[in-house]
């Protein structure tokens, strides 16, 4: 009878401990679970349509990484569930972008401000996280006269665009890695007149086959406007002429295009070495011709 | 009178002899390995290249390390008679026809195992129909043509001062032998004009010799040196391969020396002299194709490139660090250190050291051609897992052992033919010495 009530007491003693264990762990999950940062960005290039830009990232060992695979919901308008602009998934650099659709095309009029918002859920990883962007509507124009590039902004204002002081703009040439600044000067500030101008001073820049190069202006993350941006193809750079040495006399060119030095060395060397050969030959048959004379 | 005794005396002891049991034991063994390597080609050209192992990565395997060991061993013949030969060293004289029928044999196998690895032999053809002057190939193919054809003058001239003497013992070489040496060489009388003739042909080959010879191995480390790959993108090559190649050339010749010297009893011409002074030779070479290696791995390894550093690791401490090893230990170390005793230069151990310079110097170009090919720049990705790894299939292994006895047996056939010791160079400095 004590031994089962041993047992009984050993049985329920070790139901707890696992209960607890199991306990323990259910909360310690929850526990794990870790909170996403969300960053929105806005752009717009040459007036076209404009994109919204997410990055998301979360806290590992202390410090900020990309989250990847992470499911966005992307909207207009902060207050209207029913202006949404795409579902996202973030890529490993933790980054996803979406257009405005042009669904969106009388909401994106009917204000001269919007704010996006981008929302997650939360998962198994990570918790529910959201973020916001207010951009006012705004757009550059681009001039140019004598390598002087000028570029001025306006917002949108009730119906009409209106010039903006104090915006700092970049000018840049398009290259294929980032744009190069137009001279040494890193940005520009708008006057009063919402104008800003810069010198060209890359005058050997090569173009294309014309000399055509893409001058940019543009202004990045500004708290009001975002990104936004404009482009000009100006014929200010140096001719580009391809060089190609294709079915020409090379060392990688076909048996009939070897190169004339090559043909001369290798042709002298095996003519020259060849040409000792066949007379050590022909020396034998001096030497036959000796010893049948010797007879 | 007691000299022209004596004189014929060495004519006996040096003229050509025919086989006994054992050297027919020696032919026979030869030929059952070519036999066995011909089955194997057979299966090749029926089956095609995939009976090999080689695959998309390694596609240079066992036969171009053969080819290389044998363009390399190749370059005796312009090392002992050549380069002897000019620089005035008489003790080389006896050594000389040792050399290029080793130099003959190997060249012959050299182009047979070139054919070998372009898997249809047809393929050779298109190298004259469509081969470009400005690769690397068509260079080693003109030039491998060019030194075998110098190597078999360099044999003849030589030769017809003694087919003269063989002549004259027509009932002891039979009637066959007798017709062969007719053709060869019936017209030579020994005139003063006619010795003039031949003398400056010798001499012209020998000049000819050296820069054809440096430049066969030189193209040959070009094959490698010009494509872009881990291990082969240097330009210490080409004489990294010249003194590889002079150093397993010698140890060949001492081995040759050895093995001819007593199974034809040739102690009173091949001397204990002549290993020592093959000795220091082969030393001399030890130390400077040791330097050349120390050249070649050690500022890799001090550097240590990313790109590099597989295919070093796997030398130095990998699957291939045993080989590597072997063959630093036993091809160029451990020459050095017997080598540089005066007892280690003896016959005997000189006939170890040179079998241990040439085992070395076979597993050195296994290693200059395979583990480079495992370990290309770009990563292997999505290949079957036996293209990541290479050991030759029982048909490379055949159709290379064949290659390596069919050199031999060229060898075996060229001492049964010819005299391995010049008889009149003998005679000459025999009535010399007399003198």
């Amino acid at each position: 009878m004590n031994t089962m009530k041993l047992l009984n007491k050993l049985l329920a003693g070790s139901i707890a401990v696992m209960l607890l264990i199991s306990a323990n762990k259910g909360f310690s999950q929850g526990a794990e679970k870790a909170s996403l940062s969300i960053t929105l960005s806005y752009f717009e290039v040459n007036n076209q349509l404009p994109h919204i830009s997410a990055m998301v990232k979360t806290k590992v060992d202390g410090r900020f990484r990309p989250a990847a695979g992470i499911p966005l919901k992307l909207y207009l308008n902060k207050d209207s569930s029913g202006t949404v602009i795409g579902n996202i998934i973030t890529d490993e650099n933790g980054q996803g972008f979406a257009f405005i659709p042009p669904s969106l095309k009388n909401e994106w009029k009917t204000s001269k401000t919007h704010t996006f918002l981008a929302t997650f859920d939360g998962n198994k990883k990570f918790e529910a996280a959201k973020a916001d962007l207010t951009v006012a509507k705004a757009k550059i124009e681009i001039n140019t006269s004598d390598k002087t590039i000028t570029a001025k902004v306006f917002q949108l204002k009730d119906t009409s665009w209106v010039p903006v002081k104090g915006v700092d703009v970049k000018f840049g040439v398009k290259r294929l890695g980032a744009d190069l600044p137009v001279n040494e000067t890193p940005t520009f500030t708008t006057d009063s007149t919402g104008q800003a101008s810069a010198d060209f001073k890359r005058d050997s820049i090569p173009g294309d086959s014309k000399g055509n190069i893409v001058l940019v202006a543009k202004v990045e993350d500004n708290d009001q406007f975002g990104n936004i941006a404009v482009e000009k193809t100006v014929p200010w750079g140096a001719k580009f002429i391809p060089v190609s040495n294709f079915n020409e006399r090379t060392l990688f060119a076909t048996r009939d295009k070897a190169p004339i030095w090559l043909i001369i060395v290798s042709g002298g060397i095996i003519i020259a070495v060849w040409l000792t050969l066949i007379l050590l030959v022909q020396n034998i048959f001096r030497i036959k011709k000796l010893g049948q004379e010797t007879e | 009178m007691e000299n022209s005794i004596k004189g014929e005396q060495i004519i006996q002891d040096l003229l050509p002899r025919k086989f006994k049991t054992s050297g027919r034991i020696w032919v026979g063994i030869l030929v059952a390995i070519c036999l066995v390597g011909a089955y194997a080609y057979y299966r090749q050209l029926r089956y095609g290249l995939v009976v090999t192992n080689m695959r998309d990565y390694v596609s240079w395997g066992i036969y171009i390390s053969n080819f290389v060991f044998f363009v390399a061993i190749s370059l005796v013949g312009s090392l002992i008679t050549a380069v002897f030969r000019l620089a005035g060293v008489k003790w080389g004289a006896p050594l000389t026809r040792i050399a290029e029928m080793i130099a003959v044999g190997a060249i012959i196998f050299a182009s047979v195992i070139i054919i070998v690895d372009m898997g249809s032999p047809e393929r050779f053809y298109n190298l004259f129909l469509y081969g470009r002057i400005q690769s690397p190939i068509i260079w080693d193919v003109i030039v491998i043509t060019t030194y075998f054809f110098i190597s078999l003058l360099l044999l003849y001239y030589p030769l017809l001062p003694d087919i003269k003497i063989l002549l004259r013992f027509k009932e002891k070489s039979g009637p066959g032998l007798s017709k062969f040496y007719s053709f060869l060489g019936s017209f030579w009388k020994g005139s003063h004009k006619q010795y003039l003739l031949s003398k400056k042909a010798i001499n012209a080959l020998c000049v000819a010799i050296i820069p054809v010879a440096f430049t066969i191995h030189t193209v040959t480390s070009w094959l490698f040196a010009t494509t872009y790959r881990p291990g082969w993108d240097s330009t210490n090559f080409g004489a990294y391969f010249i003194a590889g190649a002079f150093l397993v050339g010698a140890g060949s010749v001492v081995v040759a020396m050895y093995i001819f010297r007593t199974w034809y009893h040739l102690e009173k011409y091949i001397t204990p002299d002549h290993f020592d002074k093959m000795g220091r030779v082969l030393v001399l070479l030890c130390l400077l194709y040791l330097y050349f290696n120390v050249n070649e791995f050690l500022t890799p390894f001090f550097k240590m490139k990313e790109s590099e550093a597989g295919y070093l690791n796997d030398l130095f401490s990998g699957s291939f660090a045993l080989t590597f090893w072997f063959a630093i230990l036993t091809g160029i170390i451990l020459p050095i250190i017997v080598l540089l005793f005066k007892s280690g230069r003896k016959p005997l151990p000189m006939f170890i050291v040179g079998i241990m310079v040439v085992v070395g110097a076979w597993f050195k170009r296994y290693l200059i051609v395979t583990p480079t090919l495992l370990h290309p720049f770009m990563p292997m990705h999505d290949v079957p897992q036996m293209y990541k790894h290479y050991f030759p299939s029982w048909e490379e292994w055949a159709i290379s052992m064949a290659s390596l006895a069919g050199t031999m047996l060229i060898i075996t056939i060229l001492c049964r033919i010819f005299p391995i010791i010049p008889i009149q160079e003998t005679l000459d400095e025999h009535h010399e010495t007399v003198k």
